[in-house]
């Protein structure tokens, strides 16, 4: 007796060739999902790879961000915590080859020490004096040997911000000429990078001592990593790092002041900002600021004093000195102006404004007591060590870093400076000294502290207790944040299996066909069960079981062909794809995990499937006469084509009128259109009145009839090419082509001309008549060139060319006031606000509670930083303050993807030691683009200026997008070729559910070539009708994008069409070819 | 045993087929149901067989009123009482014959003692009816005459009371068409089964105790 196995396995080896056809269509099925899933899984691999590889030995980072720290802390911890660290100087700018004078932007400079390849592992790395070691990339790009000369260029290692009031003027960068002494591989740490990102870097090693610019100034570097062999956690590593800090690694010294016998601590960065303060009066409470200014002039009447200094002081230490709007005057001063007591002295000076230009401004003080040059008075130590001040022999030679006027400095003041240097003239209470001097770089020049206090006991209480989070010293995990990063990544697998929708999609579709078409075939062997008395649960089973069978074996061969999809996936992201990737260092790696997920979510996903399709199908048996009822009804589709085509039109009018909603409108109406053409042909087919024709009046008649009683055999094939070549077409009407369209205000370049990046940045106003002038950049032929100058702080890039989740973006500080004049950029998502009528007027908000307003790309924001309009980011300005930046707006896809904006106020508020211009937009006549461009090359030459058209860069961003869209295709084509099966497949069940009407028209007389024609003639009809509907209403849904003369790949499309009908047609003839008299008359026996 | 009581059944294409249609069936009976082509033979057969439902009217089975059965219970009802042949024989290509044979026995339980004993009775059957040399062969490996044979063996697998055959003998010529007579009359005498049988066939009709004529939906006695 049989049982139900051996029933199963006969059905399956009676049954092979459908089963066969079935087995292929969920292998590809199950590849191609398991496949999608592979790359994922090897991309958040490879990612993880190139982290660890990019870090080599590190695992913790000490980063001072940009300040700089003393490299004897890196000692300390090796010595006295045992902790395998190296310290490094990590700076960003350009090289360039002697040889071939390329240029390397961006280059990623690291001064270094002889233990840093040590600590990597790679013992026998050693760098010569004057030599550098560059990574392949770096080498590759300038085409540079071992041996051959190149020049660094990059700003200058200070730890003075060259904003800061009083900071020297003059050239910031340095240039360095070094040999190439060895070009490093991967595996020797070439590649080594702190930042988290795929793409390779362009390294250039150099030993610290090499960058150092005299033998005067210390050596600084600004990160220190820790080895991951340690196995030390970061809050350990933070404990050990509290403990070893001195306040002297911070730059911060004391000194004795024999004048007032007591010591003072003053900073190499001259200010010392409110944060660190804060830390210092919280271990020492006697502690109190002080705060020396340069006045630019005291007058009285018509006598005045130029540029003498003031000591604002605190009354806790100088009990003389009272508060209010008073000052005491030494009496040199008084003599020089004929002042005395309760007279009243204007002062002018000049203080950084929020943005950190310097504006002169005056007050009105009253001489409160004039004083002798001794005692208190006489201090000359209060003078900071203002750079180009402290130390010059004579007034004269004075690079105050604001404007002097030499020829008012008087002989008098000459002799007063050399014998009493910069001892101020004048005294008032810190309150009022820190009110008016105070600025974002800090309210005091020196901290003094009480005369019983010596400088041993300050610096006791202060090292291994200050807080390194409030001088701006901070610990990461960075080997876990990289690899967090990775795990956190842009998921290949979801994205590969959304591109690859459509190629599923007609999988499935032909999966449909094709088991229908094997279960037409087992309707005879269903019937005898049916009749043998087995329940229905029981034929279920038997069906459901046979389709599990075949699934299981194709989901399990699809999953290990899946391997080899994505080998061919990752081959192609390394090479014809890299666009969407950016690097070349993708590996396939075989992981279980997504194989099996792969493998069991096709396996659900088929057998849920199959499921619905046995039930439909018995359903369909046991009610034949009810499925004709079936049929739609005219009535309805014809009322539902009324509606359908009325809110079509509708859209179409309201993506005319309504300019800014248009592509929404037009795609829903293209969408719309599809369907109710679809509604349409099924009008067409049901509508036809068969009692017209009564018996055979033609071959039509046939076809019409045929189709009248089963409608979805014509329309299922219509609404498949239809949706094709939908898909096909929208996708090449949304590549992102960036042609002359894109120069107008409201497109991604803001209509600007170019994106330049400077190693060196700009410190002057480029706007303003004289910087103009020193740049020789006022030539009017230039006309309406104009500048938004952008201040940058360094972060990971959140574009989307790093695969990599980033949560610290570049900040990026821009004056918005350019783009609110000139309406440029557009806008996704606004913040809603009653004061804002344009997003930009966001970042002019002052910040309040350390918490303002922030701009970014939408796509950044959505998928890089997974954020809304409203959201919070938090950072940590330069001193350690938690700034809160809420995202007020997102822009349309921009030359500034990957940054976070802010207002320039707020960014110098929290950013101060970020100088100059890193970034610039320029504004011109696009007729003379060439012209501006050489000219900016040579004038900002020694800034290391990168130009890039805004056109370009925005070009290089949607490159992703638009090799996403490139792989939708390739998955779409696929798709298309599945679909001309699936048509096929549609064909072929069509002849076989009417081989009965063929042989009778055969047995009538037809000629055989008739009877093809006609089929012939109606699956042209069926192709034209999916391909006109398919075009109709792609072109309704691209018509914004037809309208702005975007460079459609037109003959792209129109080849692809025809390539789809030419396939189609194909198909067609062959399957008609396979209509022989014999199989017809072979029928009509049984008939 | 059977019986039918104003049964009507229509299609939306063809319209009523059966009209108040009623019909008494005795234990041992063998009826043949005569008439042309569409006046509803077949579909009073598969409403018999609960292959169909009528759209009303009354089946009462051995007291039981069965025309309201949900699917399960009408396919026990088929397995436990009710033999089918049909015109085509309808053996699963794909099994042997002694499979399709042993095949009806698989849709319901049975205990190993039952098996046992349809086995031998099985193997009686396929003696009488002249299929034993052909249980390891597959239907495309023997003849028509021999295919129907074998349809009768597995109709009767399960000890049915009534026997349906829809044109049992239509594809079979005469000299076959006449043993397969003889096979169904024979089975009536041996087992005591119930045969109702619709052909076009007088030839076979004749050998039935019970000539009926279907036309415009009603049962007439047909004439001799």
């Amino acid at each position: 007796m049989p049982n139900i196995y051996r029933i199963l396995f006969q059905s399956i080896r009676y049954s092979k060739k459908p089963i066969v056809y079935q087995f292929c269509i969920i292998v590809l099925l199950s590849a191609v999902i398991t496949g999608s899933l592979l790359t994922g899984s090897s991309v958040k691999e490879s990612l993880k790879r190139t982290a660890s590889e990019r870090l080599g030995n590190t695992g913790l980072l000490i980063t001072s961000g940009i300040r700089y720290f003393d490299p004897l802390l890196v000692n300390r911890l090796k010595e006295k915590s045992g902790l395998t660290c190296t310290g490094i100087l990590e700076v960003i700018g350009n090289s360039q080859s002697f040889s071939t004078q390329k240029v390397a932007f961006n280059t990623h400079i690291f001064g270094i020490n002889k233990d840093f390849f040590v600590f990597q592992g790679n013992d026998s790395i050693n760098i010569k004096p004057g030599e550098a070691a560059i990574n392949r990339k770096l080498a590759d790009f300038l085409g540079i040997r071992i041996g051959e000369d190149l020049i660094i260029h990059f700003q200058d290692i200070s730890d003075i911000p060259s904003d800061a009031p009083f900071a020297a003027s003059g050239d910031e960068g340095r240039s360095v000429v070094l040999k190439v002494g060895l070009i490093l591989n991967p595996e020797e740490n070439g590649n080594f990078s702190l930042s988290i990102s795929q793409i390779t870097p362009m390294n250039l090693f150099v030993n610290l001592t090499d960058l150092k610019e005299d033998e005067g100034k210390p050596l600084r570097i600004n990160r220190l990593i820790i080895s991951k062999i340690d196995q030390v956690t970061s809050v350990k590593a933070s404990e050990m790092l509290k403990s070893n800090l001195k306040v002297s690694d911070l730059g911060l010294r004391t000194r004795l002041i024999k004048k007032v016998n007591g010591y003072e601590l003053k900073s190499d960065r001259i200010f010392i900002d409110e944060t660190a303060l804060g830390e210092i009066k919280r271990l020492i409470p006697s502690s109190a600021p002080v705060i020396t200014y340069l006045g630019n002039r005291f007058s009285k009447g018509g006598n005045s004093t130029p540029y003498s200094f003031v000591s604002a002081l605190p009354s806790s230490l100088y009990p003389q000195i009272s508060s209010g709007n008073t000052l005491i005057i030494n009496k040199w001063m008084a003599e020089d102006m004929s002042a005395k007591k309760g007279d009243t002295i204007n002062m002018s000076w000049y203080s950084p404004d929020s943005l950190n230009r310097l504006i002169e401004r005056s007050g009105k003080f009253t001489v409160q007591r004039i004083e002798e040059i001794k005692g208190i008075w006489s201090d000359s130590l209060l003078m900071p060590d203002f750079p180009g001040i402290a130390g010059k022999e004579s007034c004269s030679e004075w690079d105050a870093g604001v404007p002097v006027k030499m020829n008012e400095i008087r002989r008098k003041d000459e002799d007063y400076w050399n014998r009493y240097r910069g001892t101020p003239k004048a005294f008032m209470a810190y309150e009022e000294g820190k009110e008016l001097w105070g600025n974002n770089f800090g309210p005091a020049t020196a901290i003094r502290f009480p005369s019983e206090m010596s400088g041993k006991e300050i610096e006791g209480k202060l090292d291994g207790s200050v807080d390194p989070g409030k001088f701006g010293l901070y610990i990461t995990d960075i080997h876990a944040d990289s690899q967090k990063a990775a795990n956190e990544s842009v998921d290949f697998g979801t994205l590969l299996l959304s591109l690859g929708f459509f190629l599923i999609l007609a999988s499935f579709i032909l999966l449909s066909f094709s088991t229908s078409s094997y279960f037409d075939t087992k309707k005879k062997h269903v019937s005898t069960l049916f009749a043998l008395g087995f329940r229905k649960i029981w034929i279920i089973k038997l069906l459901y079981f046979e389709s599990g069978l075949i699934t299981l074996a194709a989901c399990f061969a699809g999953a290990f062909s899946g391997y080899i999809v994505a080998v061919f996936i990752t081959t192609a992201l390394n090479t014809v794809w890299s666009g969407a990737v950016q690097t070349d260092t993708l590996e396939t790696y075989f992981k279980v995990l997504p194989l099996i997920t792969g493998f069991i979510s096709t396996f659900i996903f088929i057998m849920a499937f199959m499921f619905f399709k046995v039930k439909n199908y018995l359903a369909s048996l046991n009610s034949k006469e009810k499925a004709s009822e079936k049929r739609p009804s005219v009535f309805l589709n014809r009322s539902l084509l009324l509606i359908t085509g009325l809110i079509t039109l509708l859209l179409i009018i309201l993506s005319f009128i309504f300019k800014d909603q248009q592509l929404v409108y037009s795609f829903a109406g293209g969408t719309l259109l599809l369907i109710t053409f679809i509604l349409a042909w099924v009008q067409l087919y049901i509508g036809r009145n068969q009692a017209n024709f009564p018996g055979f009046a033609g071959s039509n008649q046939l076809s019409r009839s045929y189709y009248l009683d089963s409608p979805l055999n014509a329309i299922t094939p219509v609404l498949f090419i239809a949706a094709g070549i939908f898909s096909i077409f929208i996708t090449g009407a949304n590549r992102m082509d960036v042609g002359g369209g894109t120069m107008k205000r409201a497109d991604g370049t803001g209509g600007y001309l170019f994106w330049c990046e400077n190693a060196i940045p700009v410190k002057e106003d480029l706007n303003s008549e004289s910087a103009r002038k020193n740049f020789g950049i006022d030539d009017p032929k230039l006309g309406e060139m104009s500048f938004v100058q952008i201040k940058r702080r360094q972060g990971n890039d959140a574009s989307c060319l790093n695969l990599n989740h980033v949560s610290i973006p570049p900040v990026l500080g821009l004056d918005p006031s350019d783009f609110i004049s000139k309406n440029s950029f557009s806008f996704s998502r606004i913040l809603k606000s009653e004061n804002i009528t344009n997003p930009w007027q966001y970042l002019q908000v002052p910040a309040e509670n350390n918490t303002f307003y922030g701009i970014a790309d939408q796509t950044v924001l959505e998928w890089g930083l997974k954020l809304k309009t409203g959201d919070t980011l938090i950072f940590r300005s330069e001193s350690g303050i938690p700034v809160k930046i809420i995202i007020a707006a997102g822009l349309k896809s921009s030359v500034f993807q990957g940054n976070l904006l802010v207002g320039i106020g707020n960014f110098s508020k929290y950013y101060p030691s970020v100088s100059g211009s890193s970034v610039m937009l320029v504004d011109g006549n696009s007729l003379l683009t060439d012209q501006i461009k050489n000219i900016l090359n040579d004038r900002f030459e020694k800034n290391g200026i990168n130009i890039e058209k805004t056109t370009r860069r925005l070009a290089s961003f949607n490159s992703v997008t638009n090799t996403y869209l490139s792989v939708f295709g390739v998955f779409g084509a696929f798709g298309m070729v599945i679909g001309i099966a699936g048509l096929g497949f549609v064909l072929i069940r069509s002849y076989n559910q009417r081989k009965s009407d063929f042989a009778l028209m055969l047995a009538t007389g037809f000629h055989l070539s008739r009877i093809r024609k006609m089929i012939i003639s109606e699956q042209i009809q069926i192709l034209s009708a999916g391909i006109f509907t398919g075009v109709i209403a792609a072109i309704v849904a691209t018509l914004p994008s037809l309208r702005n003369n975007h460079n459609l790949p037109w003959q792209l499309l129109i080849l692809m069409i025809m390539a789809i009908a030419a396939t189609g047609l194909i198909a067609l003839l062959l399957s008609v070819r396979s209509i022989t008299k014999k199989s017809l008359v072979d029928n009509l026996k049984k008939e | 045993m059977l019986s039918i009581k104003d049964i009507s059944k229509s299609f939306q294409q063809r319209g009523l087929v059966l009209d108040k249609l009623s019909l008494e069936v005795s234990e041992g009976d063998t009826i043949a149901i005569m008439g042309p082509s569409g006046s509803g033979k077949t579909t009073l057969m598969n409403i018999l067989g609960l292959l169909d439902k009528p759209d009303s009217g009354e089946i009462i089975f051995k007291g039981a009123s069965i025309a309201n059965y949900s699917d399960d219970e009408s396919a026990d009802y088929r397995n436990k009482n009710i033999g089918f042949v049909f015109q085509e024989h309808l053996l699963l290509p794909y099994l042997t014959v002694s499979d399709n044979i042993f095949l009806p026995l698989l849709a319901s339980e049975h205990s190993r003692q039952e098996i046992v004993s349809k086995e031998e009775y099985l193997s009686d059957l396929m003696d009488k009816t002249g299929i034993t040399q052909l249980k390891g062969k597959y239907p495309r490996q023997i003849s028509g005459g021999e295919a129907q044979r074998v349809a009768l063996v597995r109709a009767l697998a399960n000890n049915p009371s009534i026997l349906l055959a829809d044109e049992p003998t239509g594809s079979l010529d005469s000299k076959n068409a006449e043993k397969m007579g003889e096979l169904l009359i024979d089975m009536n005498h041996r087992y005591g089964i119930t045969i109702i049988l619709a052909t076009h066939s007088a030839e076979l009709a004749k050998k039935m105790s019970r000539k009926l004529r279907i036309e415009e939906g009603k049962l007439t006695a047909s004439p001799e």
